[in-house]
């Protein structure tokens, strides 16, 4: 069924959602729609705000003082702007500047270029065709943060909706659990692109046409998370890797 | 009505101040400790889950949109959500095993339905719930204050999967058109 068609069924997932009788994988996707939709994101707003007086009947019960000392240990973790290294922006930004600085770097791992010996050296990655021929497409390599390793290769034809992931070493997936890839925006929340499987090379959906959907996302990661993905709809696990996001044409 | 000091402080946390925060969380740490309570059922549980919840809400103030939800309504979703997903993670120990909050919710005395009728501001809310049918009220009290899915609702209730998804859907779609007839004030 066509959810986005359906303003009918919209409506009362929206209102299942807000009330919290939508569960399991149903409910991960439609938290995944809503990311994308703002008309649903509204009548979710609306679904709670109908429902929210309800929570005057909820007895109030003082959480112990450990709670708030625990809050200000994690804020304080991290000094000045002290958020959860996943939820700084800065963090991301980081790494978006730390990488970007070079498309040079992203051609040196695709082997257009001949990489400087680093060590250890990592497996160059030779991708077979002629720098002249290749289609307007956005690319990113990502890379282990330590090593520079180029780990996946991720691209996206212009005009296309699909994102084709490419594994260079298979050992990156771990059993029972989950990589998943974020585009990182220059502001706000990084956005799940998806769960990356173990097959070799895979194609995961974005939605919308790569010029809508990854023109503003200078970053791409891919984070260690529960089997099946983000329950939360935001990363929970370490960042793997990252890689900048360019165009190239 | 008098604005809500909650939204400035939310507006501020956006900012990092973290007095502000500070504030913030005595204003409603207790109301949302008390929703985590209800529905994870333990206390080890509710406060490590209280605790992420306002990290995020710290870190997430900026997303706040004053024009779509009250304060309070935008941070209860977030607790909801977060014991939602965490009671339906792999191999969840067996939450209220003697089922005691749970008949306490069904026997409804003292009923959180009746504090409703308590609260002011809800009183639209609370006429609307009281013009649905008994079971249907009962399933949607039971869903919200506990965060039963479905099937535990179908469980409880003892009646089939079916029905009670009806009643859900029904009482919901009823609740939305009494509230708009009554023209009650979203907040």
């Amino acid at each position: 069924m066509n959810l986005r068609a359906n303003r009918d069924l919209q409506e009362r997932l929206a209102a299942e959602y807000a009330l919290g009788t939508l569960r399991g994988r149903a409910r991960a996707r439609f938290r995944a729609w809503l990311r994308e939709d703002a008309a649903l994101a509204r009548a979710v707003a609306e679904w709670e705000s109908r429902l929210a007086p309800m929570l005057a009947a909820v007895a109030p019960v003082q959480p112990p003082a450990r709670v708030w000392r625990a809050i200000e240990e994690r804020l304080g973790a991290y000094g000045a702007a002290p958020r959860g290294l996943w939820e700084s922006l800065g963090f991301w930004r980081n790494l978006g500047l730390f990488a970007s600085g070079s498309a040079a770097a992203l051609l040196v791992a695709l082997g257009f270029v001949a990489p400087q010996p680093p060590q250890p050296a990592p497996a160059p990655v030779v991708v077979s065709v002629q720098s002249d021929k290749i289609p307007p497409v956005y690319l990113a390599v990502l890379s282990e943060a330590k090593t520079q390793r180029p780990m996946l290769i991720v691209h996206a034809g212009r005009r296309s909706d699909q994102l084709w992931v490419k594994t260079l070493d298979p050992a990156i997936h771990v059993e029972d659990r989950s990589l998943e890839l974020w585009a990182v925006p220059k502001s706000g929340a990084p956005r799940s692109l998806g769960v990356i499987s173990a097959d070799e090379k895979r194609m995961i959906g974005l939605g919308a046409v790569a010029d809508q959907s990854l023109a503003e996302i200078p970053t791409l990661a891919v984070s260690l998370e529960p089997r099946g993905g983000s329950p939360t709809g935001a990363p929970t696990g370490p960042v793997l890797y990252s890689g900048p996001c360019v165009k190239y044409w | 009505m008098a604005a809500d000091p909650l939204v400035e402080l939310l507006a501020a946390t956006a900012r990092h101040d973290r007095a502000a925060f500070a504030r913030l969380y005595q204003l409603s740490a207790a109301k949302l400790f008390g929703v985590a309570l209800r529905i994870v059922k333990r206390e080890d549980w509710a406060e490590d889950l209280l605790q992420e919840c306002y990290v995020r809400i710290w870190s997430h103030a900026q997303d706040y949109r004053a024009g779509l939800s009250a304060p309070m309504t935008w941070m209860a979703s977030i607790v909801r959500n977060r014991c939602l997903d965490w009671l339906r993670r792999p191999n969840p120990e067996v939450a209220d095993p003697d089922g005691n909050l749970i008949e306490a919710a069904e026997s409804g005395n003292p009923g959180p339905l009746e504090e409703l009728e308590r609260a002011t501001d809800a009183a639209a809310l609370a006429r609307c719930l009281e013009g649905l049918e008994a079971k249907q009220r009962q399933a949607i009290a039971l869903a919200f204050f506990d965060g039963l899915s479905h099937s535990e609702l179908a469980r409880h209730m003892r009646e089939p999967l079916g029905t009670v998804k009806t009643w859900v859907r029904r009482g919901l779609a009823r609740l939305k058109a009494c509230l708009e007839s009554t023209g009650a004030v979203r907040t």
